[in-house]
């Protein structure tokens, strides 16, 4: 669809407002065998459940819960059809309905959209997202491979047998629109890398330096192996509530004011040319010099426009103006470093063509005006797909909650992991953040999620 | 009557925590559907795309990929020969493929844009080293096809 017709923008509105209660995780790493994808949810339910401050009991949880969302990006890889039935029983919550979504790296996101739609319309009142992947079943290239099965089978997936390569497409093309230096595109990495060594949780943790990052392999070019998300096992819960139910369980929830969900093809090559869909923050006026030469259309190659209208309803459905200046925390779904860039421009942190002034400026990082994926986001933290758009929310949850030491500080949990806790460790808890964002994303920008939170 | 045990034993990746190797060794009988028109077009050299039939709608250029309906208003497409003469729209070597890419590393990705094609299809570079804006023409794998994707490709100009 490139001409938009008076129903399609309608912005979204819930009948009655969603809360964030509690959340929970394990630990992610590249292979997981100690333990069954039930056992691991059942983990990241427990922790959401007994270790969040509730002032219920666990047993008194199970009694809440009307309704369950199941999250898991890939079949192929656990080998194992209705896998959130297994779990389900496993959890003990059989015989409450329940529903498990599939919307490819943005499994997550819509897993909670899926949630929050049945909390806001009044189908249910408290209902755990449980989401994981089991990566770890076959080989890192078969891996790739499965992933790929994500690209269009007849025209592109052939192409390489890996997303890394179609990222490096757009990747390409956005440099040679943009001319974004290399160097720009590592910090990301490096700083994504650095903010994981502080979590307990994180995968591929590491301090990095610049060049460290240039001269990694590559894997397709631009994009080098520290450039490009990880592969990963784990689990992520999160417990949505109406307002009554939520603080039945704990006096600080946090509002989901808006989610909200864009899409576009599949096959990149499909993108047409077709007028910028415009945020609050932006004008006409933002794009009179946009087009040159080498930049002819939009969204192109350059942009997600899945992104653009995933933020389009939700900045006007929780009343944003502007991101940068709004919200005081934020999750990206930093696959690539590439795809960050854009997304910064997608979700209007700096116009189009400009996204490399959000991290060249420092306004991205910890002490910055909008700190960025301080949970080490895709690159350095996790990417168990089905949790990775769960595990988002909940970074921010808890930072909102002042509950990012918790998680993130206890020596105990480090060990719970098999981890040492770093003798350099540091807090990245933020001081009292109130409103944040968090961007679910899958494919090449094939489906997109955008949600707001805010400290109740 | 007693039946036997089964004769085929999984191989044990390690014991503890039991880990066993699943053999998958089957196929998929995959349909191209109405697309097949265009990979049996690639072994008679012919780059076949689709265009909407309905004058009222507003897209008029070649759909490549194919499209046997318009997404714009759900009406029949016709096939047409596209051009065979495009430039290189962006490209990337590829240097860790997956499992079942059958090019070698190091074969360079391309997307391929084409004057009266609103698409820009994604495809490889048989010669040459990609570049911007670089003329290429297509060429067909017409001697052993692989009836994938796979059987088109470019070369410089």
């Amino acid at each position: 669809m490139i001409k938009f017709g008076p129903g399609n923008l309608r912005i979204p509105k819930f009948e009655k407002p969603v809360y964030l209660v509690a959340g929970g995780m394990t630990d992610f790493r590249k292979r997981y065998p100690e333990k069954n994808s039930s056992e691991l949810c059942t983990e990241a339910m427990r922790m959401a459940v007994e270790e969040n401050d509730l002032e219920i009991s666990a047993e008194e949880f199970r009694r809440k819960v009307n309704w369950c969302v199941y999250s898991q990006f890939a079949d192929h890889f656990g080998d194992q059809l209705l896998a959130a039935s297994k779990i389900h029983d496993y959890l003990g919550f059989d015989p409450l309905g329940n529903i498990e979504v599939k919307t490819g790296g943005a499994t997550g996101g819509s897993s909670v959209l899926a949630a929050a739609q049945a909390v806001a319309s009044g189908y249910a009142d408290c209902v755990p997202v449980i989401g994981w992947e089991r990566m770890d079943d076959v080989s890192t290239k078969v891996g790739n491979s499965y992933i790929a099965s994500a690209a269009c089978k007849d025209f592109e997936s052939e192409l390489g047998w890996m997303y890394a390569a179609y990222y490096a497409l757009m990747a390409q093309r956005y440099q040679y629109e943009n001319s974004v230096p290399h160097e720009t595109l590592a910090k990301i990495a490096c700083k994504n890398h650095e903010y994981a060594y502080y979590s307990p949780f994180a995968q591929n943790p590491g301090k990095y330096t610049v060049q460290d990052v240039l001269d990694n392999d590559l894997v397709s070019d631009p994009l080098t192996f520290l450039e490009c998300c990880v592969m990963s096992v784990g689990s992520a819960v999160l417990i949505l509530a109406d307002e009554k139910t939520a603080y039945e369980m704990t006096d600080h929830p946090v509002q989901l004011k808006a989610i909200c969900g864009g899409t576009h093809t599949l096959r990149t090559a499909d993108r047409r040319n077709m007028p910028i869909l415009l945020l609050p923050n932006e004008t006409e006026e933002t794009y009179k010099d946009y087009f040159t030469s080498r930049r002819q259309d939009w969204p192109g190659f350059s942009s997600f426009l899945a992104s653009r209208m995933a933020a389009y309803l939700a900045y006007n459905m929780a009343g944003i103006k502007d991101p940068v200046e709004d919200f005081d925390i934020l999750e990206t779904h930093d696959a690539f470093t590439i795809s960050d860039i854009q997304t910064y421009e997608d979700i209007g942190l700096r116009p189009y063509g400009r996204g490399r002034e959000f991290i060249e400026s420092g306004e991205g990082y910890f002490d910055g005006k909008l700190p960025t994926n301080l949970s080490g986001g895709l690159i350095g933290t996790m990417h168990s797909v089905g949790a990775t758009g769960i595990f988002q929310l909940i970074e921010i949850m808890w930072q909102m909650q002042g509950k990012y030491d918790k998680f993130h500080g206890n020596p105990e949990l480090w060990t719970r992991f098999g981890k040492k806790k770093p003798d350099d460790w540091k807090s990245l808890q933020l001081d009292n953040p109130k409103l944040g964002c968090a961007i679910s994303h899958a494919g090449t920008g094939s489906h997109v999620t955008c949600s707001i939170l805010e400290k109740a | 009557m007693s039946i036997n045990w089964p004769t085929a034993c999984l191989e044990v990746v390690q014991e503890d925590p039991l880990v066993i190797k699943n053999p998958k060794t089957w196929h998929h009988n995959h349909s191209y559907g109405g697309w097949g028109k265009f990979f049996l077009g690639l072994r008679e050299e012919k780059l076949l795309a689709t265009r909407c039939t309905n004058l009222n709608c507003a897209e008029k250029r070649l759909w490549l990929p194919p499209r046997c309906e318009c997404p714009d208003c759900w009406c029949e497409t016709e096939w047409i020969e596209a051009p065979q003469q495009g430039t290189v729209y962006t490209h990337s070597t590829v240097t860790y493929p997956g499992e079942l890419f059958k090019l070698p590393p190091g074969t360079p990705l391309i997307s391929v844009e084409i004057e009266g094609v609103c698409t820009k299809m994604m495809s490889w570079l048989k010669e040459g080293k990609p570049e911007f804006g670089m003329p290429i023409k297509a060429v067909f794998n017409t001697e052993k096809p692989t009836n994938t994707i796979l059987d088109l490709a470019w070369v410089p100009v």
